[in-house]
C-alpha cells in the first residue's frame, strides 16, 4: 500500500518535468529547485496565515502559484534568450539556475531546517487490511490520479492543449498560422513550474524542508521520467508506480543495494526498452 | 608558422618556465588544470565530436583512480607501473557499458550511462574491503622523485600533453571524420558503410581510457580518493567545462578547464559561503551571450556553424 | 551587444575577486589559522552556527591580549563537502595564504583527506566538528587533533543509559554510510558488554538522504524488537520521525536516537517530536545543567545577544575550538608547528561553561562531558530535551591501550 502511495508521490513530483520537456524539449534541471522553492512557500505561508483548519489548504493553493510565477519570470526572461540553441547549452543553463535559486533560498530562509505539519484532519492514521495507514497519503492517493486525469483531458480536450500539441509537432507552422507560440511556451514552462511547486508543497509535510532537498528530488523524477519514456504522461504515471512499489519491496529483499536501486532499475528498462517504457524513438 | 602553431609554441614555453616564476600553489592549480582539462578532452571526443553526451564519466575518471592507487597501496607497485593500469581498467569499463550505452541516444544515452555510473558508485562504496568505502583510500602520494609541486607539475603536464597529442590524432585520422559524420547523419554514414555502433563503441572505449588516465593522475595529485570520484556530480565537471569553453573545437574543453578552474577558485575562496550564487550567474551569462564558449572570444573554429548551419 | 554585457559581468565578478586579493600582505603579527568546512549547502544549519561559536572565542581571546600577544585569525573556505575541494583548500591555504595551522572539517571524508594532506605537509590540521574516531584512532598521526568529542564518547554514553533500562531485544535504522555503520556498532557492542542479555533482532539500512522510510517503519513494527536505535539524522531523521507518527512507532517500540536531541531537529519537528525518545544533546536550558554549570546561562545570554538566535552543540564546538587552539599555543609558548603538537600531545585540561574538556595526549583527542535526556514538551509546548544525565566522556571512551592496538591493526591492512 506504500508502495503505490510512493508511487503516486513521484508521479505528482516528476510529471511537470515530463511536461516540460514534452513541448519545449528542454530538460528543466531546475525542476528539483521548484519543488524545493515549492516547499519553502509552503512553509512561509503557513507560518504567516492564521492556525486555522482551512490555512493549510489556502498554503498549498497558493504556494504552488508562487513557483508558477518563478518559473514564468525564468522562461520570458532567461530560456527564450536560447530556444534556438543547442539543447544541451539549455540544460547547463538550468543547471547554472540551481546553484542560484539554492542560494538564494540560503539567503532568504537561512539554514535551518523546517517543517510543516500535516492538517490535523490527515495527521493520524486509518486500518487499511489490518495495517495503520498514514491518512495523508489518502490525500496523494487521491489527488495524483485527479492530476493525471486533469493533465489528460487538458491536453486532449481543450483548445490550448492541442495548441500546444501542434507546437511540439510543428513550432513553426503553428507561428505561420498566427499563434503566439512564445506565449504558449511560457504558459507550458509556468504551468510545469506549477506542477513542481505543487509536489514540493505536498510532500512538505511529510519529510523536512531544508537545503538539498532540491537534488534529490530531481534525480528521482528525472529517472522517472525517463523510464517511463521522455514526454509521455501515461509513461511517467506508470513508471512512476513502478519505481514507487519497486522501492517499497526492493527495500524489504534486497537492502544493500537500496542506495542504488533507483538506477538499477532504469539501467534494466533502458537496456530492454531504450525508449522507456512508453517513449517514442528520437528523431 | 601559422598565427595557431606560434600561439601554441609560446604557450609550451611558457608553462614549462611557469615553476620559475609561480609559487607552488600556482603550480597545483595548473596540474589541476591540466588533469581536468584532459578530463573534459576525453569527454569531448564523445560530445562534440560524436555527438554522444554522456552523464557518467565520473565512472570512468573513479576506476582509473582506483585503479592507479589501489595497485600502489595494496600490492607495492610503484606509481609510473601502476598508472598505466588507470586508462587500461577505465577502457574495460567503458567497454563493458559502453556496449549497452551506445544502443541507445541522446538523453537515455546520457541516463543509461548515469546509471551505470552510480552502479560503479555503489561497488566502490560498498566494497570496503578492497575500497575503503567512504572512508576512502589515504596517503596515495607519488614517489619521492615526482613529490614536490614542479615535479609532479612537469609529470602531469607531459603526460597531458602527449594524450592530448593522442587524442588530437584520433579526432584529425578517418576514425575521427568518420565520428563527425556519424554525428551529422547517421543514416548517411550507415549507407556508405560506416558500422555505426562499432565506431561509436571505439569512441566511447578512447574516451573512457583517458577520462581514467585523468584520475589516475588526479589520485596522486590530491593525496587521498574517495567513492565521490564516481558520483553523477562528477561527471557535469567535463560537460559544463567543455561546453563553456567551446565543444566545437578541439582546444575548448582545455581553454574551459582553465576559465572555469580559475574562476571557480577565484569566487570560492572570495565568497565561501555564497559562491554558487555567483559561479551560477556566470554560467548563466556565459550560456547567454557566449554561442562558442569561452573559446569563441579568441575566434575558435566554428565547423559546427558552417556544417550544421546552426548558430 | 549581449556578448559585451555578459563580459563586462564577468568582468566584473573578477575584478571584485581580485582586488579582495590574497590576504597575505599584512604584517606578521596574527595567528593565522585556515578553516575549511562546510559553508554552502545543507551542512550550514550546523556550521553557521558553530562559525559564530569560533569567532566569539576568538573576540574574546584577542580582546584578552590574544595568544602570546598576538591576535588569532581565522581564514575561511568552503569544502563543498568534497575531500578534494578541501585539499585543494587546504594547499592554498598553507602555501599561499601561509597560514600557521590547520583546522575545521565537518564531513567525515573531508576530514581525513585533510588529515592525510597535513601529515604529508608537516602541518598541525586540528579537526573540529566532524565525528569519526578514525581520525584520531585508526588513521591518527601527531599532525592531527581533534577537539570536539567523536562518535565513540558520545553513543556509548546513550549505550550507558540504555543498559539500565529493561530492553533486551534490539532493533536499529541506520544510514548506509562510514557514520551509520561507526555508530551501530559503537553502541552495540558497548551495549552488550554492560547488558550481556540484549539481542540484535532487526537491522535496517537506508540510503543516506531517503525521503520515504515507510518499509522500514513498518519493519520496525513487526520486527518484535523493544527498543531500536536510529542514527539517521538531520533532515532525513526529521522525515523519519514526521513518516513514522501517523503509525504510532513510539508507543510500541522505545525509540533512541544519536541527533534527535539537537535543536536543528527538535525545533522543526515542533509539536511532532518524539516524546519519550532518549537521546544525548546539549540541553543548555535544563535547571539541572544550569545547576551544575553556573557559568553555562551568562554564555548563552552572550551568544544570544551576538547571534540573536539560541547556541546549538556545535556552537559550544567552534568555541571550544578556538580556545583548545589558543590554550595548545600558549603551553607551547610559540606557534611552531613541533613545539604546539608536542603541547597537545602532552595533553591538557580546560574548563568551560558546560564542563571540562580534557585533551588527551597519546591521541590528541578531546573527551568532554556527555549528556543524555529524554525528549518532553516544556510549559511552552516546545519539545526539549529533560531529565538530563551527565556523563563524563572520560568514563567512556577507550583507553590509550585500545587506540594503540586500532592504530597497529589499521597499520597493518595498510601493507
Amino acid at each position: 500500500m506504500s508502495g503505490l502511495s510512493v508511487g503516486m508521490f513521484l508521479f505528482l513530483v516528476s510529471v511537470g518535468m515530463s511536461l516540460i520537456f514534452g513541448v519545449t524539449r528542454i530538460v528543466n534541471l531546475a525542476h528539483g529547485s521548484f519543488y524545493m522553492v515549492g516547499a519553502y512557500l509552503m512553509v512561509t505561508l503557513v507560518e504567516i496565515l492564521p492556525d486555522r483548519p482551512w490555512a493549510f489548504w489556502v498554503a498549498l493553493l497558493v504556494a504552488p502559484l508562487g513557483v508558477a510565477l518563478l518559473g514564468a519570470v525564468i522562461e520570458v526572461g532567461l530560456l527564450r534568450l536560447i530556444y534556438h540553441r543547442d539543447p544541451l547549452m539549455q540544460l547547463i543553463l538550468t543547471f547554472g539556475l540551481i546553484l542560484v535559486i539554492s542560494t538564494l533560498v540560503l539567503l532568504a530562509w537561512g539554514p535551518d531546517n523546517k517543517s510543516v505539519s500535516r492538517p490535523d484532519a490527515l495527521a493520524g492514521s486509518i486500518p487499511i487490511f489490518g495495517q495503520p495507514f498514514p491518512s495523508y497519503y489518502l490525500l496523494v492517493l487521491g489527488l495524483a490520479p485527479v492530476v493525471a486525469v486533469g493533465l489528460w483531458l487538458i491536453f486532449y480536450r481543450t483548445r490550448w492543449g492541442m495548441l500546444i500539441r501542434a507546437a511540439t509537432v510543428d513550432r513553426e507552422m503553428l507561428g505561420a498560422l498566427g499563434v503566439n507560440v512564445s506565449a504558449l511556451y511560457t504558459q507550458v514552462f509556468a504551468f510545469g513550474s506549477w506542477l513542481a511547486g505543487l509536489g514540493g508543497a505536498l510532500a512538505a509535510p511529510t519529510i523536512a524542508v531544508a537545503l538539498g532537498m532540491d537534488g534529490d528530488v530531481l534525480t528521482t523524477a528525472f529517472v522517472v521520467v525517463v523510464i517511463g519514456g521522455l514526454g509521455s504522461f501515461a509513461g511517467s504515471f506508470i513508471s512512476a508506480l513502478l519505481v514507487g512499489l519497486l522501492q517499497s519491496f526492493g527495500i524489504l529483499i534486497f537492502p544493500a543495494v537500496s542506495i542504488v536501486l533507483l538506477f538499477a532499475i532504469m539501467a534494466v528498462v533502458l537496456v530492454v526498452r531504450p525508449w522507456g517504457l512508453l517513449g517514442r524513438p528520437e528523431q | 608558422m601559422t598565427s595557431s602553431a606560434r600561439a601554441l609554441v609560446v604557450l609550451a614555453v611558457a608553462l614549462a618556465l611557469a615553476p620559475l616564476a609561480l609559487p607552488p600553489f600556482f603550480l597545483q592549480l595548473l596540474t589541476e588544470i591540466a588533469i581536468v582539462g584532459l578530463f573534459a578532452t576525453a569527454f569531448n571526443l564523445l560530445m562534440g565530436f560524436g555527438g554522444m553526451v554522456s552523464f557518467g564519466h565520473a565512472a570512468y575518471f573513479a576506476l582509473g583512480a582506483y585503479a592507479a592507487a589501489l595497485l600502489v597501496k595494496r600490492a607495492g607497485i610503484p606509481m609510473l607501473l601502476a598508472l598505466p593500469a588507470a586508462p587500461l581498467v577505465a577502457a574495460v569499463g567503458a567497454l563493458l557499458f559502453g556496449v549497452f550505452i551506445v544502443r541507445l541516444t541522446h538523453t537515455y544515452f546520457a541516463m543509461l550511462s548515469l546509471a551505470f555510473a552510480q552502479i560503479v558508485f555503489t561497488i566502490i562504496f560498498k566494497w570496503k574491503s578492497l575500497t575503503g568505502g567512504d572512508d576512502g583510500l589515504l596517503d596515495v602520494w607519488p614517489p619521492a622523485a615526482l613529490k614536490s609541486p614542479a615535479a609532479y607539475y612537469y609529470f602531469t603536464l607531459a603526460t597531458v600533453a602527449l594524450s592530448l597529442v593522442a587524442l588530437h590524432a584520433v579526432s584529425e585520422s578517418p576514425f575521427g571524420y568518420a565520428l563527425k559524420s556519424v554525428r551529422e547523419n547517421p543514416r548517411r554514414a550507415r549507407f556508405i558503410g560506416i558500422n555505426v555502433r562499432r565506431l561509436q563503441l571505439c569512441a566511447f572505449v578512447i574516451s573512457g581510457a583517458f577520462s581514467g588516465l585523468a584520475g589516475g593522475l588526479f589520485a596522486f595529485y590530491n593525496g587521498s580518493i574517495f567513492p565521490d570520484f564516481a558520483y553523477f556530480t562528477k561527471s557535469f565537471e567535463p560537460l559544463v567545462v567543455a561546453l563553456l569553453g567551446g565543444a566545437q573545437s578541439f582546444f575548448g574543453p582545455v581553454a574551459g578547464a582553465f576559465a572555469f578552474k580559475i574562476l571557480e577558485w577565484l569566487i570560492s575562496r572570495q565568497w565561501p559561503v555564497y559562491w554558487p550564487l555567483f559561479l551560477g550567474t556566470i554560467v548563466v551569462l556565459v550560456i547567454v551571450a557566449l554561442p562558442q564558449g569561452f573559446v569563441g572570444l579568441a575566434g575558435g573554429r566554428t565547423w559546427w556553424t558552417r556544417v550544421t548551419g546552426k548558430t | 551587444m549581449r556578448t559585451r554585457i555578459a563580459m563586462w559581468g564577468v568582468g566584473a565578478v573578477l575584478v571584485v575577486a581580485a582586488a579582495a586579493g590574497p590576504v597575505a600582505a599584512q604584517s606578521k603579527a596574527p595567528i593565522r589559522i585556515g578553516e575549511i568546512n562546510s559553508y554552502s549547502g545543507l551542512a550550514t544549519v550546523y556550521t553557521f552556527p558553530y562559525r559564530e561559536g569560533l569567532l566569539m572565542a576568538t573576540k574574546e581571546i584577542n580582546d584578552g591580549g590574544g595568544v602570546l600577544g598576538r591576535p588569532l585569525e581565522f581564514i575561511f573556505r568552503d569544502d563543498k563537502l568534497k575531500p578534494d575541494e578541501a585539499v585543494k583548500a587546504a594547499r592554498e591555504l598553507v602555501g599561499q595564504e601561509k597560514v600557521d595551522f590547520l583546522a575545521g572539517c565537518i564531513s567525515s571524508g573531508v576530514g581525513l583527506a585533510i588529515s592525510a594532506y597535513a601529515k604529508e605537509a608537516k602541518v598541525l590540521y586540528i579537526a573540529t566538528h566532524c565525528q569519526t574516531s578514525r581520525l584520531t584512532w585508526d588513521d591518527g598521526h601527531k599532525y592531527v587533533a581533534h577537539t570536539t568529542n567523536n562518535v565513540n564518547q558520545y553513543v556509548r554514553a546513550l549505550a550507558k543509559k540504555a543498559a539500565t533500562m529493561p530492553y533486551k531485544k534490539w532493533a536499529h535504522i541506520s544510514p548506509d554510510y562510514e557514520y551509520g555503520h561507526n555508530v551501530w556498532d559503537e553502541f552495540f557492542v558497548y551495549l552488550k558488554q554492560l547488558k550481556p542479555d540484549v539481542e540484535v533482532v532487526q537491522q535496517n539500512w537506508p540510503k543516506l538522504g531517503e525521503t520515504d522510510h515507510s518499509s522500514y517503519v513498518t519493519a520496525l513494527l513487526q520486527s518484535g524488537a523493544d527498543a531500536f536505535l536510529s542514527s539517521v539524522w538531520g533532515a532525513q531523521e526529521i522525515a523519519f520521525v514526521k513518516q513514522a507518527r501517523p503509525f504510532g512507532l513510539f508507543e510500541k517500540v522505545h525509540y533512541f536516537s544519536a541527533s534527535v536531541g539537537n535543536p536543528d531537529e527538535l525545533d522543526p519537528l515542533a509539536k511532532e517530536a518524539p516524546v519519550g525518545a532518549i537521546t544525548p544533546g546539549f540541553a543548555w536550558y535544563d535547571d539541572g545543567m544550569q545547576k551544575r554549570h553556573p557559568k553555562l546561562a551568562e554564555w548563552v545570554k552572550k551568544y544570544e545577544t551576538r547571534t540573536k538566535k539560541e547556541p546549538t552543540l556545535g556552537a559550544s564546538w567552534g568555541y571550544a575550538s578556538a580556545y583548545i587552539i589558543a590554550e595548545a599555543i600558549k603551553r607551547a609558548k610559540s606557534a611552531e608547528t613541533d613545539k604546539v603538537i608536542t603541547a597537545f600531545s602532552e595533553g591538557f585540561e580546560m574548563e568551560f561553561p558546560w564542563g571540562k574538556v580534557i585533551m588527551r595526549g597519546c591521541d590528541q583527542q578531546a573527551i568532554p562531558p556527555q549528556w543524555v535526556g529524554v525528549v518532553r514538551m516544556n510549559a511552552q509546548g516546545k519539545p526539549v530535551l529533560a531529565d538530563v544525565e551527565e556523563v563524563h566522556g572520560k568514563d567512556v571512551i577507550k583507553s590509550c591501550d585500545e587506540v594503540a592496538k586500532l592504530r597497529a591493526a589499521a597499520a597493518e591492512k595498510k601493507k
